[in-house]
Parts: C-alpha cells; structure tokens; sequence
C-alpha cells in the first residue's frame, strides 16, 4: 500500500469521516499495522506445522527415562492415552489448532498437571524483567559508542570500541556469566571480607539483577556499536554532509538529524529481533544465574519431548518476534519519511 | 493420620489410569490382586474400581494397615519405604480436585500435590511454599509423632550450574553442596574449604554395556578383554580425582553383599590382548564399533578416556558417539548400539533384590540393554528373592554375582562417592549410603541443628 | 588514516596511473594495501589458515605435542608445567596443539558458514527491498516464520536420520546446515531494509528513469552503498558459528572428540573456570584473535570498495 501525498486512495469506497483518515499518513499507517497484525495469523500457524513435524519425527518419547527403571510398556500406553498421544499425527494437529484458538495450550508433560499457559505465565516475568533491563543498557550504550567511534574515527577511541566488541564476542554469554560470579561474587567476597559482594545467582529486584543484564547486553552492545559505526561511516562520508557541515551551526543541526536518519535504519532492523530475543530469555544466562524463567523453557521441552511446552513456547516466540519486525518495519517510516511500506 | 489413610494412599498411588511410576516392579508383583495391574482397561471407572477394591490393602482398626502379599518376598520391607508409598488423605485429594472425582479421571486427583496449601505429609517437616525451577521451602511438622524437629527452615535450592552453587556456597548464600568434579583439587587445596568438605559413597555402582546381540560380544572373552583393559586406577584416582572409587564386582559398599574377592576383571592388558587372540576377533571387526554417550561433560570425559584406553591397549581405533540423551534412551530400547556406557545402578532401597533383576532374560531392552544370555542366572536370583532365610539369600545372590563378573555381564568399572562440602555450623547430621542425591543425611534431618555462628 | 578528499573530476593526482579508467578492483586492491590494518588483518589470517594446515604435519613430526594423547597425570595444569606451554585439559591433553589443530574445524565453520549465509540473505534482502509490494511482503513474512523456526528440533531431527562418521568435514555438514538454514534471517532484514532507504534516492530515480536494469541498478548503486553494515555483521557471525559449533555438538550433531574445535574447548573449559581458567581463556582469546583480524580486513574492504573515495 503506498503511501505518497496527494493522491487519495481508497476515499471514494469509504463513508466521507474515515476519508479524511485514510488520506492521512497516519491512518494509512494504521491500516499497514492491522494488515500485517492479521499476517500473523498465517505466519504463527505455518510455525506450528513445522514444529508439529520436527517434533514428531525426532527420535525420543517423552516418557523416556535417561537412567534408572524406564517406564513399562503398559503405562507408556495409558500415558500416550491420557495426553492422546495415541491418536494420528494428522488429527493431533487439527485437535491442537481448536485448542489454540480457545486459548487452550495443553498441559506440559514434564510438569505433571500444570498448563502450559501457567508454566509459561509464571516464568515470563522474571525473563522479561532481565531482557528489558539488558535493553535498555544495549541502546544508548551500543549506539552511543558506535557514533562516537564513527566521529573519531582511526583514534584511540575508535581502537577501543573495536577492541571492546571484539572481546566481547570472544567470550561466549557462559564464559562471561561464570567469570562475573567469580569476580563480583566470589572473590569480591573474600576481598572484602563478606562485606561487598554482588550475589552470585537467584532472582531478586535488587542487585540480583545486575550481572545477569549485563551478562545478556555485553554482546548486543558490542554489535550494536561496531553496526552504528560502519552504518554512520557510510553517511557522515558523503560529500553534501561534509559540505553542509562546513557551511555552520544552522547546518549542523540538520546534518545532525540526516546523520541520524540514514544511519540508524540497519540498527534498528537489529534491534527489533534483539529486544524479541532478549525477551523471550537467554537459556544460558538463566542456567548460570538460576533465574526460573522461561529462558529454559523451550530447551527443556525440547530435550524431554514435553510437545506441548515446545508448541507453546514457540508459538509465544513468533508472536513476539513477528510483533517485534513490525514495530521496526513502522519505526523505519518515522526515522525515514521517504520509505514507502508495502 | 490414620491407617485408612495408609489404605487410601495405596489405592491412590496403584490407580493405573494415573499411570504411576514404580508400581512396576515393585508392586504388581508383590501386592496381592495387582497382578492384573497391566490388564486393566483405565477409560472405564467400573473395571478400575474393581481392580482397587480387588487388592490385598486394608485397615482393621485406626491402628493397623494390612497389606496381603501373592508370594513371600523378604526384600518387601524396603519396597514400603519407597518414597511412592505414602499415605494420602482423601479429603484433602477431593477438596483439591474441587470434590469427588471418577476413577478414570487423570487430572483431578493430582491437583492436591501441586500447590504447597494442599500438599501433605507424614513426616518431620511440611511445604510452606514451592516456587517453580527455584525453591521449595520447609518449616517443621508439629504433629509428627516423633516430636517437631530442631531446624525452623530448610531451603532446596535448584541450581542448574554447579559453578554458581559453588559460588554461592563461599558467599554463605548455601549450606550444603556437592561440589563439582572439576573442582575437587581447589576444594582439596583451600585451608579452609577442605576442612569442610566431606565423601561419602552411594549405593550406586556404574559400568560398560556391550550389545551381546552382536558378534562379537555375544563372546564372554571379547567383553572380558574390554573389561581388562581399562586402567580403573587412572580413571578414578586422575579423571575423577580420587572420588569416584574402582570398583571390579556389581553390589555397592555400604550394603549387604558387597564382595571384592572376585578379581577376574582386573586391568591387565596383556591378558586382555591374549583374550581377542583366543577368541579370534580382528581390529578390523571391531574398529566399525562406537561408543554410545549421552550428551553430558562427564560422560564425555569418561568416554573420552575408556576408548582411549581400548584403543591403545587392545590397538584399534574406535570412535564416540555423543548425542542427545532421549535419542540415546531410544537407541538402547531398541537395541541400536554397539558399546554403551557409563550405565550403571542406584538402589532404591538396600536390598539386593533391587539389584539382579536388571539382568534378567526378560529385562532384555529394559535395563539388560546388551541382552547378555546368562544360563541359570534366571532361576537362582528368583529363588533367592523368595527365600526369607537371609543367610540363604546372600549366598545366592553372591553366587549370582560372581557369574556377572566371571562372564564379563557388564564390565564395571567404579562406585559413586559424593563429595559435599557442608558449612561446620550444621551439626548432627547423620549421612548414609542411602541418602539422595546432593541431599546428605536427608533421612536424619530431623535430628540435625544449628550451632550458634 | 586520513579520509583522501573526493578529488575535482579530471585533475589527476597520481601522475603513474594509465589515463583509462583504473577497474574497480584494481582499484579497490591498492587501497587496501595502504589501509595498515587491513593488511595486519590480512597477515593474521594467513597464519592462521597457515596453522591450521600444516599442525598435522607438526604433530607427525613431533614438534609439538598430540593433541589427542592423553596424560591423565596432569590434568588441568598451568601454563608452562610439564612442558606444556599453555598448560593442559581435562583430560591432560596439550592445550596448544588442540588449539592449533581446532583452528581447522573453527575456521572452517566460521567462514564456511557466512558463504552460505551471504548469498542467501543478500538475495531474498535485494529482492524484497527493491521490488517492495507483494513480494517483500510475501518474503518477510517468510523471514518471520524462520525467525521462529525451532532450529534445536531440526537439529534433533537430524540427530535421529544422521549417523556420524567420517572425517571432521563430514561431521560439519549437517552444522553448516542447521547453523546457516537459521542465520541469513538477520541478514536478509538488514539488506532489505538499506535497500527501502536507499530505493527513493535522487540518483536512484534519475539512474532508473535513464533506463538502468534492476540488476545494474542494484548491484552498482544500492549494494556499494550499503556494505558496511553487511561486513560487520558477516564478521560477527564468525564467533557465532564457531560457538553454535560448540552448542550443537551438546546435542549431538557434528564434532565427536576427540577431535579439538575452539568452541568446544571453551564450553568444556568453563566447567574448570576455578581451577584452571587458562582452559578458556585461550580458546577465547583464538576466537577473539580470528574476529580482529576479520574486522580488520572487513573495514579495509569496505573503504577500499567505497565508491565515494574513487577517483
């Protein structure tokens, strides 16, 4: 649907109030947003039929012990039953989907009696918390640190951005989330003889939450800063924004604004997926710092074959993320007013 | 508390439409008229119920809980001492469930153990609040009959990686912990943290399974050169730095039977060379094979050394296999490997009962993964099950146990020792071999305290 | 490394360059070989490609120590105990030649992995952005049921029909599969989304009403233009893939040891972090040694393809 001034669209088929509306960049904005909200529905769906066949044709049962006695073949058949294991793959599926769209999502396998609904409800909060917290330190950070090196560029500074991201990125999310517990906790603690320490795993809303959010945002800054610097390299360079610097301050702010229009498009399009991930929990950064998130969630289920945390999980992380391309797709219209949205 | 609720309790746990674990073995073979347990059809309420109401449970008076057996069975005073057979109230289960419920229900009479109001027990200490993958929390039981216990809290944490509760223990966030393999040496070597470490061995013992419906291993040679071939000595003193001790016979120290006058399996690689020659076997028949490993660090390492030292004191070249544990549970069941291992057994109760049965014919694909044909093996660990003479039983089953050993069955390799470090402010604590994993002396908390610190 | 000043067209500045017009890659080459770093980034490659094909050559000829013989005396040493120079694993093998000998599957997975990404991502990215309509709406919503593509059951899958055997560049096939079929997402999202921007330029309108093809108008106005992002995050991906390495191989797909890779000497080596931090730290430091000398080369290609400081 494009969107270029002055030539009405759909007026003539609309009552004359939503005209108005439809005429502006806004409201065709909003018709964009519903549109692609209503795409989710086929995407979320097409999701769920992968999953269902990947998760069916994985060796492994559920009930399968990984040691001691294994379950007898009879009970094996009666727990197939209970969970209608029992039934074909193909109306397993249908009987899914109408339970989806009651917003029913099952009963985990692995947590005997709890809906997935519940396990997955109780467990989000905590993620969310961290993931928004590690967000908030990637943006103003990561770009910050990416215009900055961009500026100054081949200078010191510049040298210790790079250096920063690269040991970042050497350094996987376990690695570093295990040496933080070392220093901060740990040694921090005999340092100081028990005085100042920064605990050393578990959930709190207080410093609990630091070493797991930086933990999860050291990575993202890193990429974050070395994307906006290249991204603000190929603006700055042009030959109309050197010009209209050098010409003063009047200039300026709006090669200010044109610097940061073109360049922060490729940040956002990262961005977006970045917060969708952070969001939806990091299973290493919970099991180092025992956070009883959801993080974990979807790499259990899938290793004890609990199929209805793995449909849920999922399903709940291509709402966000689909969710997530959206708000970029919209946010690249008000960084750049001449994008047109298809 | 009262013995209907003990009768209560039974029927509840043997209820097959709730599709216990357990109750195989242990009880369809022991409980009078829960033979049928496997017949039963679990969508009609009627057949379930005349199942339960068929089982040899009852209670006489408020004082007495009387369980009918189909055979004798000396070893079935450890069986009720399973954590699955507990009594249950049955006003608690239906006020869960929201009342009555039928017996083929599934999801109604589990609701009462899944929230810490509602969840109850007999014993020294009871949840007062359960947070989901973090914590669950345990305040003392004033009602138990043997008076309420010292400690006024205790704290389970579930902590995924053994670093952070490492951590965690050295900045007093824990009181007890097992420490991981790979810092035993900087536990041992700390002045102050070795003074609180202590070992102590499981009822656990660990070994190799050969797939003997394969040629060679069908072959009591070729599985007993493989067995004494690897250095139990370097395994367990350097890799598993001295905890874990070597073990060369199937029952653990700490129980009776444990026996370590068999020797046959003993490292000795030239005798285990002399044993392929003798049975005829070339590298080239066996370098196909892989060494099935479930996806862990530990199995890794354990794996990366035992073929390691087959490959170099038998000369071939072999190679691992490391996948996903549910894959490898698959593969086993269907008998979809070669070499397999570590494998191994923890007691569930200390009884050697509990023990020989996994070798059994008919265990075959469900605990006897290689299918190892034992001639007499069947007949003679039966016999001793049912015999209540316990001076006849060890015997037996020590007969049993040297024919594992002589005939290379499994080879065995090491015993499991845990080692926990616990702050020295925790006093009276009583560990046992029997003791659950990384919970020490958790049948004796109730005697346990804490000094002033 | 001053910024050359885009020169007034037809003055010559080089007086030994021929009055044709110089290509682009010629061009591009001499750049780069003025760009200091670039070339130490080119130089740190080359040893590191030299490392990972002659290692096998060292072990055989006892120069350094075999990586796959164990020494269960001295596990997890320091540096320089018992004549190991970076001290030794879990299982007392020399953590210098596994280093040396798991540069060949690192490397590998790194680079091999971004082959098949770029193309990949940068096709669907130019086709989406460019023609717009139903077609970028058709393939990013095609991108978003990847993004949720539950990659660990695929792997599991894979695990379940895929017996390992063979060479180490055999057992990497069904990584390069799982990891690649998963990460030209970003990519893609990241190309299409310069191209939206790029699209209503000046010079583009003016380029297409001239009668460009789509394809010249791309691939010399829009891609040139838009580089730098895609180098950085082709660069990234190297770590990424080597530490995906590392994770997949838990569940079963690709390496099996004893054969050394980096990614699963750090994962091992976290287990040791008191006792002997060495065995990560030097792994790490081999990945974060690879990634500089890629950045490097990266940002020296991108100004040397810069079409702003062509003559």
């Amino acid at each position: 649907m494009a969107v270029i001034a002055g030539r009405p669209k759909r007026g003539a088929l609309l009552p004359s109030r939503l005209t108005d509306a439809t005429n502006s960049r806004i409201g065709s904005l909003v018709l964009y947003v519903i549109r692609r909200l209503l795409w989710m529905i086929p995407v979320v769906f097409f999701v769920i039929v992968i999953t269902f066949i990947l998760m069916h044709s994985a060796a492994g049962s559920p009930w399968d012990k990984s040691g001691g006695r294994q379950l007898s073949q009879v009970i094996v058949d009666n727990l197939n039953k209970k969970y209608g294991l029992d039934k074909p793959v193909f109306q397993q599926f249908l009987l899914y989907i109408w339970n989806v769209l009651h917003f029913d999502f099952g009963l985990s396998y692995q947590y005997q009696g709890k809906s997935v609904v519940e396990l997955i409800g109780g467990g989000w909060p905590y993620t969310a918390t961290i993931g928004t917290l590690a967000f908030l330190l990637i943006v103003p950070i990561g770009v910050g640190l990416g215009v900055l090196a961009a500026l100054r560029q081949n200078t010191r500074v510049d040298y210790a951005t790079v250096g920063f991201a690269t040991f970042s990125a050497s350094f996987p999310n376990f690695v570093i989330g295990s040496l933080m517990i070392v220093f901060f906790s740990v040694l921090l603690y005999k340092w100081t003889g028990g005085q100042f320490f920064l605990p050393a795993g578990g959930w709190g809303l207080d410093d609990h939450l630091i070493m797991p959010a930086v933990t999860l945002a050291l990575l993202p800054i890193a990429y974050t800063a070395r994307l906006t610097r290249a991204s603000t390299l190929e603006t700055i360079r042009q030959d109309y924004i050197r010009t209209a610097w050098a010409k003063g301050l009047s200039e300026r702010l709006v090669v200010i604004r044109h610097v940061l229009k073109n360049s922060l498009i490729p940040v956002v399009t990262t961005l977006g997926p970045t917060f969708a991930f952070l969001v939806t929990g990091s299973v290493i950064v919970e099991t180092v710092f025992s956070i009883p998130g959801i993080g974990r969630a979807f790499v259990v289920a899938v290793t004890s074959r609990d199929y209805p945390m793995i449909l849920g999980t999922t399903v709940l992380f291509s709402i966000i993320i689909a969710a997530a391309n959206l708000v970029v797709d919209v946010l690249y219209v008000f960084i750049d007013p001449r994008v047109r949205l298809t | 508390m009262t013995a209907a609720d003990w009768v209560y309790g039974y029927q509840h746990f043997l209820n097959p439409a709730l599709a216990a674990g357990y109750v195989d073995p242990f009880f369809d073979t022991t409980i009078k008229g829960a033979d049928n347990y496997s017949n039963v059809d679990v969508s009609s309420s009627s057949a379930i119920d005349s199942f339960i109401s068929g089982l040899g449970l009852s209670a006489p008076d408020a004082n007495t809980f009387v369980i009918k057996l189909q055979h004798p069975a000396a070893f079935f005073k450890w069986v009720v001492t399973l954590w699955v057979a507990v009594p249950i109230r049955k006003d608690v289960v239906e006020q869960a469930a929201g009342g009555t419920f039928p017996s083929s229900d599934t999801t109604k009479p589990l609701k009462w153990a899944q929230s810490a109001n509602t969840i109850i027990g007999n014993g020294p200490y009871k949840i007062s609040e359960i947070v989901s993958k973090d914590h669950v929390t345990l305040v003392p039981n004033t009602g138990y009959w043997g008076g309420a216990p010292h400690l006024q809290k205790i704290v389970e944490n579930f902590i995924e990686d053994a670093n952070t509760a490492f951590a965690k223990y050295q900045t007093g966030d824990l009181d007890m912990m097992t420490v991981p393999l790979a810092d035993v040496d900087v536990v041992r070597n700390d002045p102050v943290l070795s003074k609180q470490a202590k070992v102590y061995p499981k009822l656990t013992t660990f070994w190799m399974t050969f797939n003997a419906q394969k040629t060679p291993f069908n072959n009591a040679d070729v599985r007993m050169a493989f067995s004494k071939s690897i250095d139990r000595d370097k395994l367990n003193k350097q890799v598993q730095h001295d905890i874990q001790q070597s073990i060369l016979s199937f029952i653990p120290k700490g129980m009776a039977g444990y026996d370590t006058s068999d020797k046959s399996q003993s490292f000795d690689a030239t005798a285990a060379k002399a044993l392929l020659t003798k049975a005829g076997v070339t590298a080239a028949q066996l370098n196909k094979f892989t060494l099935l490993t479930r996806n862990t660090t530990r199995n890794k390492t354990l794996n990366q050394f035992i073929i390691d030292q087959w490959n170099t004191n038998l000369g071939l070249s072999m190679q691992l296999e490391v996948i996903d544990s549910k894959t490898v549970t698959s593969r086993i069941r269907k008998g979809q490997f070669d070499i397999y291992g570590p494998d191994g057994w923890g007691a569930d109760y200390p009884d050697q009962q509990d023990w020989y049965d996994i070798f059994f014919k008919n265990s075959c694909h469900s605990l006897n993964w290689g299918c190892v044909d034992l001639p007499g093996y069947d007949t003679l660990v039966q016999k001793a099950d049912g015999e209540l003479d316990q001076n006849a039983r060890n015997k037996d089953y020590n007969t049993a146990q040297k024919q594992l050993i002589d005939s290379a069955a499994v080879a065995f390799i090491f015993q499991d020792y845990e080692y926990n470090l616990i702050k020295p402010y925790v006093g009276n604590l009583t560990i046992t071999a029997g003791d659950d994993q990384s919970l020490p002396g958790n049948f004796y908390w109730h005697d346990a305290y804490i000094t002033t610190h | 490394m001053a910024i050359p000043v885009a020169a007034v067209e037809g003055s010559p500045i080089d007086w030994e360059v021929p009055e044709q017009q110089v290509g682009l890659w010629a061009d591009a080459w001499q750049r780069f070989r003025r760009n200091r770093l670039a070339v130490l980034g080119l130089g740190l490659v080359t040893f590191l490609v030299v490392v990972a094909l002659i290692s096998p050559l060292l072990v055989h000829f006892g120069i350094i120590h075999d990586p796959i013989k164990q020494q269960v005396e001295s596990i997890e040493t320091a540096p320089g105990v018992n004549g190991h120079i970076f001290g030794t694993d879990i299982l007392g093998r020399d953590t210098l030649s596994r280093l040396m000998l798991g540069s060949q599957v690192s490397l590998t997975v790194g680079l091999l992995v971004q082959g098949i990404i770029f193309p990949i991502g940068l096709a669907i990215g130019l086709t989406a952005g460019y023609f717009g309509g139903r077609i970028d709406n058709l393939l990013m919503r095609f991108t978003d049921i990847w993004y949720a593509f539950p990659d660990l059951l695929f792997v599991l899958v894979v695990v379940s029909v895929w017996r390992v055997s063979g060479t180490w560049f055999v057992q990497l096939i069904p990584i390069f599969g799982a990891i690649a079929l998963v990460n030209w997402v970003g990519l893609a999202r990241l190309v299409r989304g310069q191209v939206l921007s790029i699209k209503e330029k000046e010079y583009i309108e003016a380029a297409r009403s001239s009668g460009s093809s789509p394809l010249k108008l791309i691939l010399k106005h829009m891609l040139p233009n838009s580089l730098g992002p895609i180098i950085v995050t082709l660069t990234f991906g190297i770590p990424n893939a080597i530490f995906l390495e590392a994770v997949l191989s838990f569940l079963g797909v690709g390496i099996q040891p004893p054969q050394p890779t980096w990614g699963q000497m750090v994962a091992d080596g976290t287990e040791a972090i008191y006792a002997n931090p060495t065995s990560v730290v030097f792994p790490a430091l081999a990945i974060g040694f690879t990634l500089l000398a890629f950045s490097f080369i990266g940002d020296g290609l991108r100004d040397a393809l810069d079409p702003r400081m062509r003559r």
